[in-house]
Order: structure tokens, then sequence, then C-alpha cells
């Protein structure tokens, strides 16, 4: 590496320290603010439009929700001011690890391995 | 001038540019002067991948460069630096193979693993301009622009005119500017017709690849204007749950190699490499070809309620 890129990079990343400082001074994110059922729903449906929601449970502190659709459970969950979304069969979803108010869902994808959504039981009574 | 060493990188002049204007953006926005938003740990994401893909470029644009300069020494035309009508041709030549490579850089999956990177955060600012790759020099995507060195365009212009057309490419990254001059619109690749590129909404897919010129877009019919009535929402058709740059720069690439593993024929692997990102073989999975297709059903049974 020479010395005018050793130089230039050095500059580089103290003006990306600078820059990150300053959108986070700034304070300009998106507003989140804990997800009701209809957002939710809006969500789902900008998500995987034209599936039929037979179900949705919101998390307890709204960064994430549920949904079923036939055979498939639509999982959201919160990601910096921004939401992500999967979905995977309805009956891993309900076989999914449950722990101290915790389901533990493996997406089984390289890009969202797994998500954490806190509920206060799970599966919902009469619907596994 | 020398053919193989550009005086000048119009990139890194234009670097001091870049830094004044996120701040500015960022301030504007503060003041609540223009609409735009800035999360922290995703403009830490996009400024560490256009860090990190400086570096890349170093580690790996040797390779493609001395390729570049072996097909010029085997040119068919000497085309000289210092004639104003070879920069008018090459203008609209590299824009129009940008054109390409960027439509190939969606369209299928290998080198849309190289791409993604760029369409991954959920914000449209000046910062997810610098959100570059690290692996578009092993994607071989450099290759295309070999046609325009064999016609005889020196190494060096390339350079400047590839610089020059990124150098462009920044400012439009942004949603503080609505929509310029209707003749500059028609014309030139503006924030408007670039947010539809990075929109994730399913009618704006796969659209507006132009790098300067929206004309090529409007020739070879992947033009889509913004509508007022469908703001864009930005990131990819499956967003990432992750700000490690490591997951941003590579997760495509993951993804591709625990399909191959899993690939049972010739046609899968194929497929998985070189179909439209999306594709699976039992079509279990959205493209953006499906996520129209629904959309558009979607629409019209929404007209057909209407009707009755």
């Amino acid at each position: 590496m020479d010395k005018g890129f050793a130089i230039q990079f050095a500059g580089s990343f103290a003006a990306v320290a600078l820059l990150v400082a300053l959108a986070a001074w700034a304070k300009i994110a998106k507003p989140m603010s804990p997800l009701s059922e209809a957002r939710a729903r809006a969500l789902f449906a900008d998500e995987f439009p034209g599936k039929a929601l037979d179900g949705l449970w919101v998390t307890n502190d709204g960064r994430g929700a549920l949904a079923r659709s036939g055979a498939s459970a639509l999982v959201l969950c919160e990601v910096g001011d921004g939401y992500a979304a999967r979905h995977i069969p309805w009956a891993q979803a309900v076989a999914a690890s449950f722990r101290d108010g915790v389901l533990k869902l493996d997406l089984a994808d390289v890009s969202a391995p797994r998500a954490r959504l806190a509920f206060d039981s799970w599966p919902p009574a009469g619907v596994a | 001038m020398d053919p193989l060493h550009a005086p000048f990188d119009p990139v890194a002049l234009a670097v001091p540019f870049f830094v004044l204007t996120i701040i500015l953006e960022i301030a504007l926005t503060r003041f609540k002067a223009v609409k735009s938003h800035y999360e922290t740990k995703d403009t830490m994401a996009s400024l560490g991948m256009g860090l990190g893909s400086n570096v890349a470029g170093l580690l790996t644009g040797g390779a493609a460069f001395a390729v570049t300069v072996w097909v010029w020494n085997h040119r068919a035309f000497d085309i000289p630096m210092t004639a104003i009508w070879a920069w008018v041709a090459l203008f609209f030549l590299e824009d129009l193979t940008y054109y390409w490579f960027h439509r190939l850089s969606h369209e299928r999956r290998f080198w849309w693993a190289a791409h993604v990177n760029h369409h991954s955060s959920q914000h449209y600012n000046l910062s997810t301009a610098l959100r570059q790759t690290w692996t578009g020099v092993l994607a071989g995507t450099w290759a295309l622009w070999l046609p325009l060195a064999f016609l005889g365009f020196p190494p060096a212009m390339l350079a400047i005119q590839k610089g020059i057309s990124l150098v462009y490419q920044f400012w439009i990254h942004t949603e503080a500017i609505k929509r310029m001059p209707r003749w500059f619109e028609a014309v030139f690749n503006t924030p408007s017709h670039h947010r539809v590129h990075h929109a994730r909404n399913p009618r704006y897919l796969d659209s507006n690849y132009a790098g300067i010129l929206i004309i090529w877009d409007r020739m070879f019919g992947t033009f889509q204007p913004e509508l007022d009535e469908e703001a864009p929402r930005y990131g990819i058709v499956e967003n990432l749950t992750s700000f490690n740059l490591l997951r941003v720069a590579f997760h495509e690439w993951a993804g591709i190699a625990k399909d191959l593993a899993g690939s049972r024929s010739l046609r899968e692997v194929i497929g998985y490499l070189f179909g439209p990102p999306g594709w699976s073989p039992d079509g279990s999975r959205d493209t953006s070809a499906t996520l129209k297709a629904q959309w558009d059903a979607q629409q019209a049974a929404k007209k057909t309620d209407l009707a009755a």
C-alpha cells in the first residue's frame, strides 16, 4: 500500500467518523413508534401483497409481528428505523423455541438468519 | 496525454464535495429545510461500504486494468485523447455500456450478488450513493467496457469517463430534490428517476437503469416515472436484518453458495447462478416478474371490485 493511498484512506476514515457522528447528533431517523395492529396489517400488505391474514399477533414491545396466512407464517421485525419481513412454514413457527417470553424463529436465510419476537405465550391458544 | 495514466481521478477530486454535501443534507434535514432521513447504523454501513470498496478496488482493480490495457494494445483504431469528438463519442458509448452493465447487475443473480449491497439500505440519501460494492471486479462486469478499449479508447480515457459517471450519480441519491426542470428530466437521470430505481414497490422494480442519460431506459423500455400516488419504499425485496458490513457485502454470494450446494442438476446450477434474482427450481421464491404479476393481479381485482 503506497503512502498516498494510506493518507487518503485515513482521511476518508476520519470523514466517515465525522459524518456518522453528525447523523447521530441530528436525530433524523424515521420516527418509530410501537406497532399497532393496523400498522402491522399495512406493513404486511406492503410486504406480501395479496396475501390474506388469518391471524395477526403484534409483539409485546411493538417491534415485530407475526401473521398466519394459510400454511405460511409471515414474520415482521424491526431493523433500525425500518422493517424486514420473511415467510416460513406455519408449522415451523408453531414448533419454534419459546422461552422467557421470546419466540426464536429460524428464518433459514443468510440475509436474515433469525427473528426474535416477544410474546406473552406461544403458540396462541387454539391456532396451533 | 499518457493513454495509460489518467491525469486526474474525478472520484478522488469529488470526495470533498461528497463530504460537504452529506453534511449539508444532514444539516438541512435537521433544521427541517428538506425532507430526508439518516439512521446512524445505516449511515455507518453505507459509508463503511464506500470506504471498503476503495480497499477492494485497490486489491482487485489492477487485474481488470491490466486486461483493459492488453485489449487496448490490440485495438482496432487509434483514438486520440485530445480530440473533442472522441470525448463526445465516449460519453455516449460509456453511458450506454453502463446502462447494460446496470441492467445485467439487476436481472441476473450472479451480477446482482455484487450490486445488491448498493440497494440494501432502506434509506435514500447521499450516504446511500457511497454504499458501493466490494466484489464488482470479481463479478467481472468490467469486461463489458473492453469493447471500448478494443475500439481504441485509451484506458486513461475510460477511467476518467467512468469516474465522471460515478460522480454524476452521487447527487441523484437524494429525496431533497423533488423534480428537475422538465427538459432535464426528459434527458438526464435525476433524483426522481433514481428514487424509482431504488424502490422496492413491485411496480417500480427493474426500471431506470440509467447512469447519466435516462434516454437509454426510454429507448429500451425500462423507463418508469415516479408517481405522486405511490411513494417509493426503499431497500431490497427481502431486506437485511443486520447492518454488519460483511453480511451487507457478501450475503447474496453466501446465498448463491448455499443454493449451489443443494443443487441437484446442471439446470438448477445455471438457474441459481444466472437466473433472475429469486429464481428457484419450483418457483417457490419471488422474482421481480412474479412480484409484478402479483401486483398487477391485485390491481385488476381492485378495479373489478370497484366496477361491481
